[in-house]
């Protein structure tokens, strides 16, 4: 800051020299004038000195050169020379014209510079509010319109500035929005709630609540107030360029105003929407569990009441078996979905052998796969790839457990992994009936089930699939195969091993 | 599976009545001789003065957590404890796994897994530990002269591989965890190297399993470590 401003000083103290330098250059030219008869000459030339500098300098050192060629020209130039003394009266009426006209022509010229230059700051003005604008209208959340707001308002006003934002119930957080380490003090807070409530500047540099170390400024909306910026160190604006920086946090407002809505919006949705899950549970619920009690009431109240021969009494202890694995699968379901709907999935991720992954799920749908042809494809050199191999032997079990469920015993099922751009790829191609086009679009959606679809299922298989596919920022997609069936392709972003430097550990004695 | 001279006997200890219920008749069945607590103070009771053979330990216990009663278990009693618990995260596993327990099997359960289970922890007991010849099935490891034979021929190992398999052949049927793994045979600074653990188990499948793909010895136990069965 002192840097700036000894820099300030110093240009100019450096015009004032110039113009200076400038009327004794002109004057020692036009010296040897002075013995003649032609010293309106001369004035014409100091004039032109001082009129060339008012398109260059600014109104003080335009003054001083006016100033200052006038009295040079009295006197070294208007007879008699070398002093002030004017002894005709229509050099003194020249003298004084000369003076005006110097003025003037200061004055005048440096104002048209002036606006000028003002009409350019206005357009680069404008032309930076509408790149905020066009920048804020890209935003899609509340936190990239700050981020680029902030970033904004430090490129323009070199000033650090941090967002308080309200609740949604007119209550201001106590830290910033995206700075969660930016904290109000007590003091701090009861000025920037003042300043909020009063829809008005408050703290340092203000004339409202001046006591605290920050400066607030409420952000207007048009139907609700998003929150308060807060810049700290304290900042002011004045002239021109306040218009500018109201005009410019009016923007930001806007925009935030926009995403706030939005946001109350989506929340409004999701209670809504998590209503009509909790409906669509209890239905499910209600439904899908009591078939398997059912049977497993039934069949274990005839074992324990029915005298029947042993390969009777086998039979019922298989549909109680059955049974109870069919509940055991619809609880997990339900227990991973709570998982995700929860959002407090938790991905551990580790170095995994797609190998061993695939092995486990096979083994764990044995008997499911009995009576299907399972062709597995693992390349050779299949790397080590890092996921979670809890939630990735979820994801597997439930498409393989979806073909084994729609395809027709004796099919074919092949699961293709691969790797290939900094990627695991897993695909899974059944030989079933497929999807139609609505299907398709419709399958990952929870409590989704397909028409004509066996009992025994919740529908939400596929979307914990999905979940837990994008829990590691991967993508999950359906298509038909043909003829017929569908191929399910998992595409996860990982890290992967190099066997190069791993095989150095060999060595190890 | 061995000829027992005497019933072993398994202590269940678990609140659930209807657990115990279906363990007594289920473990009655193949020959073992069942006691039941249904608190953690009383098993640890039991376990000091009636000295069974195995004890299956559920951690959801109404006066202590399980895993206490395993630490308090595990300061004196050195044979054979397997968790049978409705807790099916990683953690809880490892933890328990970590604190002494020989196997891991969550609720629900297969009868027939609990049986097989037990079995392979009973064997691996009454196994002689000075033995230095180790034979399961078509494999054999000479601990001592470091020589693994697999259907009578030998199959060659790095050091690092033999390490690896007899660490795991000589803790039969119990689950050991990817961290102790990586400890007893690379040492604490590879700890978290799961990558290497993985490559080496990858390697010594092709050499002594009859199907990589499906092994039989080297089984992965998901997320948590790895068990040698035969």
């Amino acid at each position: 800051m002192k840097l700036v401003i000894s820099k300030f000083r110093k240009s100019v103290v450096f015009s004032y020299f110039v113009s200076v330098m400038v009327v004794a250059l002109v004057t020692l030219l036009c010296y040897p004038l002075s013995n003649t008869q032609q010293y309106y000459l001369v004035s014409f030339i100091l004039l032109f000195a001082v009129f060339i500098m008012a398109a260059f300098m600014t109104i003080g050192p335009v003054f001083l050169a006016a100033a200052l060629s006038s009295l040079a020209w009295n006197y070294f130039f208007i007879p008699p020379h070398n002093t002030f003394h004017i002894e005709k009266t229509d050099d003194i009426l020249m003298f004084v014209l000369f003076f005006s006209i110097a003025m003037l022509n200061g004055i005048l010229t440096t104002r048209i510079r002036r606006q000028e230059q003002l009409a350019v700051e206005r357009e680069e003005r404008t032309a930076l509010l509408f790149q905020l604008t066009q920048q804020l209208s890209k935003a899609g959340s509340i936190d990239e319109v700050l981020k680029i707001s902030i970033e904004e308002i430090r490129r323009n006003f070199s000033a650090n500035v941090f967002f308080i934002l309200q609740d949604g119930n007119n209550i201001l957080y106590s830290s910033g929005r995206l700075q969660k380490d930016k904290m109000l003090n007590s003091d701090e807070y009861e000025v920037a709630e003042w300043s909020f409530r009063n829809k008005q500047e408050a703290g340092a540099l203000t004339g409202n609540l001046n006591h605290v170390d920050c400066t607030f400024f409420p952000l207007p909306g048009t139907k609700l107030i998003p929150g308060i910026l807060a810049v700290k160190p304290p900042f002011q604006v004045a002239g021109e360029k306040r218009t500018f920086w109201l005009t410019f946090i009016t923007q930001v407002s806007n925009a935030l105003e926009r995403e706030f809505l939005a946001e109350m919006a989506g929340k409004a949705r999701l209670l809504d929407e998590s209503g009509r899950l909790y409906k669509t549970l209890f239905n499910s619920i209600s439904h899908e569990f009591r078939i398997p009690v059912a049977t497993i009431m039934g069949a274990s109240d005839s074992l324990l009441n029915s005298q029947h021969p042993v390969n009777v009494q086998n039979v019922l202890s298989n549909e109680i078996f059955t049974a109870s694995v069919r509940l055991n699968r619809l609880i997990g379901n339900l227990l991973n979905m709570s998982r995700l709907e929860s959002g407090k999935l938790s991905v551990s991720l580790d170095w995994c052998d797609i190998n061993d992954l695939v092995n486990k799920v096979l083994d764990d749908l044995k008997d499911e796969l009995e009576f299907f042809t399972v062709r597995v494809s693992i390349p050779e050199n299949m790397p080590l790839v890092k996921i979670d191999f809890g939630l990735m032997e979820q994801v597997l079990y439930n498409l393989l457990f979806n073909s084994t469920q729609y395809a027709k015993p004796g099919t074919n099922i092949d699961l293709l992994c691969d790797f290939e751009n900094h990627g695991l790829q897993i695909s899974l191609k059944d030989e079933g009936p497929g999807f139609s086009e609505e299907e398709l679009k419709k399958l990952f959606t929870k409590f989704y089930r397909v028409k004509g679809s066996k009992t025994g299922g919740l529908g939400l298989g596929l979307s914990i699939v999905k979940g837990f596919v994008e829990a590691h920022s991967g993508t999950v997609t359906v298509e038909n195969n043909h003829p017929s069936g569908a191929i399910f392709t998992i595409r996860i972003p990982t890290e992967v091993t190099d066997f190069k430097n791993l095989m150095i550990l060999d060595d190890h004695e | 599976m061995t000829i027992m001279n005497e019933k072993e006997t398994v202590l269940v200890i678990d609140d659930e009545l209807q657990i115990r219920r279906l363990l007594e008749i289920t473990l009655s069945a193949s020959g073992y001789k069942v006691l039941q607590s249904s608190t953690g103070k009383e098993g640890l009771v039991e376990a000091a003065t009636l000295h069974p053979s195995l004890v299956i330990l559920d951690l959801g216990l109404p006066d202590a957590d399980g895993i206490e009663i395993l630490k308090k278990l595990r300061e004196w009693y050195s044979k054979p404890v397997i968790v049978l618990s409705v807790r099916d995260s990683e953690k809880d596993i490892v933890s328990a796994l970590d604190n002494g327990a020989n196997d891991y099997l969550t609720k629900p359960f297969r009868s027939g897994e609990l049986l097989a289970r037990i079995r392979a922890a009973l064997r691996s007991v009454n196994e002689n530990p000075d033995n230095n010849f180790l034979v399961f099935d078509t494999l054999s490891i000479d601990l001592q002269n470091h020589v693994v034979r697999k259907n009578n021929e030998i199959v060659k190992l790095t050091s690092t591989e033999f390490l690896l398999l007899s660490l795991l052949a000589r803790n039969e049927g119990r689950v050991l965890t990817h961290q102790y793994i990586l400890k007893e045979v690379w040492g604490y600074g590879y700890i978290e190297q799961t990558q290497y653990l993985r490559v080496f188990i990858a390697q010594l499948r092709k050499k002594i399993e009859d199907n990589p793909a499906r092994p039989t010895f080297l089984n992965t136990v998901s997320g948590i470590g790895y068990r040698f069965g035969s």
